[in-house]
């Protein structure tokens, strides 16, 4: 699992320089982050480019940077489906979700499902789904981080999944939501820089015409004319269709990433934010066509073995084959920076999950003191980082990281996704019918993926546990029951008292009338009138 | 870390009781945002979820259309089809943020001032 040789020197002095600059931003933060809001908000003080630097650097993951374009470096156009999938999911987001969850919202995607529904059951289903969703996606960063450094520093696998777990703890526990979010800012311009780079020298290589590319990487694949077509690494229609569900509809399910709404001042900048993240989204994706073609085109099939199985490897060797040791080190670093303001942002949302939603609102219903919440919080971050480096050590690295991550997107789809929309915008919906639907999207994506093909590759690789189920992707069964159990648990129980607070939630959530303010919070500072934010009533916060 | 003192309880997002939620639903200030938003999001909606699984629904179904040369060697139609992913979802971002800027937020905003000043009136307004 060494496809590169020893960088060592290079690249410990990039991670060190990454290392050090996120954890002095921590320490500074640290300094300022005093109520729960700036813990989990970032005193709602980001400005929508901030925040779209933030969303961005939080939902760029090693799986899009490393993942997508191996995949495109092994299996051509069936790659970039991915990278398509995950640019239009934000449309989603767009209409359907963002300016909704900041005006109706507080710390957490529970705040929202609750605030009409019953407490405790509601928060208990939110925080169910966001642990699941986390869970997943943490797992796979974690084995992701440990294989990369692995592979660039030469350390232990184990001993890099301990260390990203510690910085990723580190940020949290010292700077909160306000710290997690400049990592992601720094990392989003990190990464952007260098996908820049790397996209303009394999541009140079094929004397500047984009289309040599193509012509270059099927000429140089083995599957000639098929390379360019679909079909490679997707073989089954129904699986990409599902697959293609799941990518857009599972982003506005992620609970780190809709949390990041709740740390803008109002509605409009939620709205920019996420067409900032659009434009720097889509443009690194655009980007992953001349990385994974590239690669191809440069490498050719020589890099095959050394990249792996799942091609992970293919965006370091380019970088060696480009520049050499020293870019290469560089590229790792900026790797290795995506995975840690992801994982960031993944533990946070769980912190917001177990020590908002179970430990203050369930546990001690609601009675705790904003600084009790807080430092449940960062116990919480250390328990759930604990847990994740063991978990990701116990599974070592023969965890597929592109698997958990698909299998992530498709429980937030389907739970959290269908909860979410129908609590903002149906009226008769209940507490009965949000618990329903969220189990049912839950048991339903991860049962789905335990019997599919993936997991159980049958003997002459015609299905998996059970014959005629041969879908990897569950969405476009898990979405659809999502919904159904939604709609079910509703109308099947008597509860209508639900209906009277929805004019409420409705009001608040299309017009910020009640929305929750900020505290005035910036990394250098507090800007003045911050506490009279308190005071200032329901005027003025749109 | 925390240097001020914290005594507020912690809890999810505040209730307003004060304001007559009932009415503010009803107002014709709020139907109109309503209506409105609606009637851009819903098309816009249909309109990229349609773009988009008639493009996924293609890469499974025929890739031997989705492998065609489009005008040159190399460019396929199913890499234009995946770039034009990427236009409409910014036009169509940039086309909303314009909308909300200039029509739904000056709506929004009357909608909460009627509901505000119905308060201030002691429930009429």
């Amino acid at each position: 699992m060494t496809p590169i040789a020893a960088v060592n020197g290079t690249a410990l002095a990039v991670f060190g320089v990454i290392v050090a600059v996120t954890l002095v931003i921590s320490w500074f933060a640290s300094k300022r982050v005093n109520t729960a809001t700036d813990f989990w908000a970032a005193g709602r003080g980001l400005t929508g480019p901030q925040n779209g630097f933030a969303i961005a650097g939080d939902y760029m993951s090693a799986a899009s940077f490393l993942g997508i374009a191996g995949l495109i470096y092994l299996f051509g156009f069936d790659g970039f489906l991915y990278s398509v999938g995950f640019l239009v999911a934000f449309l989603t987001v767009l209409f359907l979700l963002a300016e909704r969850m900041r005006n109706a919202g507080k710390y957490t995607i529970a705040d929202v499902l609750s605030y009409r529904l019953k407490q405790e059951p509601a928060r208990a289903a939110a925080a169910l789904g966001t642990l699941t969703v986390v869970a997943f996606y943490l797992i796979a960063q974690m084995v992701g981080a440990g294989v990369l450094i692995e592979g660039l520093v030469e350390i232990d696998f184990s001993l890099a999944v301990i260390l990203t777990g510690a910085f990723m703890v580190s940020y949290i526990v010292l700077g909160g939501m306000l710290a997690t979010s400049w990592v992601q800012i720094i990392k989003a311009f990190l990464l952007i820089t260098a996908a820049v780079v790397m996209t303009i020298w394999v541009l140079a290589k094929v004397s500047w015409n984009p289309i040599d590319l193509f012509t270059e990487a099927e000429g140089k694949s083995a599957e000639g004319e098929a390379y360019l077509k679909p079909g490679l690494f997707l073989s089954s229609p129904l699986d990409t269709v599902s697959l293609g569900l799941g990518l857009v509809l599972g982003t506005a399910g992620l609970p780190h990433i809709l949390m990041r709404f709740f740390t803008v001042p109002n509605a409009k900048a939620a709205r920019s934010s996420v067409m900032w993240a659009m434009v720097l989204i889509g443009a690194f994706y655009i980007m992953t066509t001349a990385l994974g073609f590239g690669a191809r085109a440069i490498l050719g099939q020589g890099g095959e073995e050394a990249a792996g199985a799942t091609g992970n490897g293919a965006v370091p060797l380019l970088a060696d084959e480009l520049g050499g040791e020293f870019f290469q080190a560089i590229i790792a670093g900026v790797a290795f920076a995506t995975i840690l303001a992801v994982v960031a942002g993944l533990v946070i949302s769980a912190s917001g999950a177990v020590a908002h939603d179970v430990w203050s609102n369930i546990v001690r219903r609601g009675q705790d003191s904003e600084t009790e919440e807080v430092w449940v919080a960062k116990i919480a971050a250390l328990v759930i980082g604990a847990i994740a480096i063991g978990i990701a050590i116990l599974g070592g690295e023969g965890l597929n990281v592109s698997f958990m991550v698909g299998l992530a997107f498709a429980v937030a789809a389907s739970a959290n996704f269908p909860a979410l929309l129908l609590a903002l915008t149906w009226r008769r919906f209940n507490t009965t019918g949000a618990v329903t639907g969220v189990l049912v999207g839950v048991i339903s994506s991860v049962a789905l993926v335990i019997i599919s093909p993936t997991v159980w590759p049958g003997p002459d690789s015609e299905g998996g546990l059970i014959s005629g189920y041969d879908l990897a992707n569950p969405g476009i069964i898990s979405i659809p029951l999502g919904f159904i159990g939604c709609w079910l648990g509703t109308v099947l129980s008597r509860e209508r008292e639900e209906e009277f607070s929805f004019d409420e939630l409705y009001v608040r959530s299309e017009t910020g009338l009640g929305a929750e303010v900020g505290t005035g919070l910036t990394l250098t500072g507090r800007s003045n009138g911050s506490r009279e934010a308190d005071e200032r009533e329901l005027v003025g916060n749109r | 870390m925390a240097t001020t003192e914290v005594t507020r309880t912690a809890t999810g997002s505040d209730h307003h009781p004060e304001i007559d939620w009932e009415a503010a639903e009803r107002s014709p200030e709020f139907r109109e945002l309503i209506r409105k938003k609606r009637s851009f999001v819903v098309p816009a909606t249909i309109f990229f979820l349609a773009w988009y699984f008639g493009f996924v629904i293609l890469a499974g179904y025929a890739p031997d259309f989705m492998g065609r040369e489009f005008l040159t060697d190399g460019l396929t139609v199913g890499y234009v089809l995946a770039l034009s992913q990427f236009a409409m979802t910014w036009i169509l971002g940039a086309w909303y943020l314009r909308k909300a800027d200039r029509e739904f937020d000056p709506l929004a905003e009357r909608a909460a001032q009627v509901a505000l000043r119905r308060r201030d009136n002691g429930g009429t307004s």
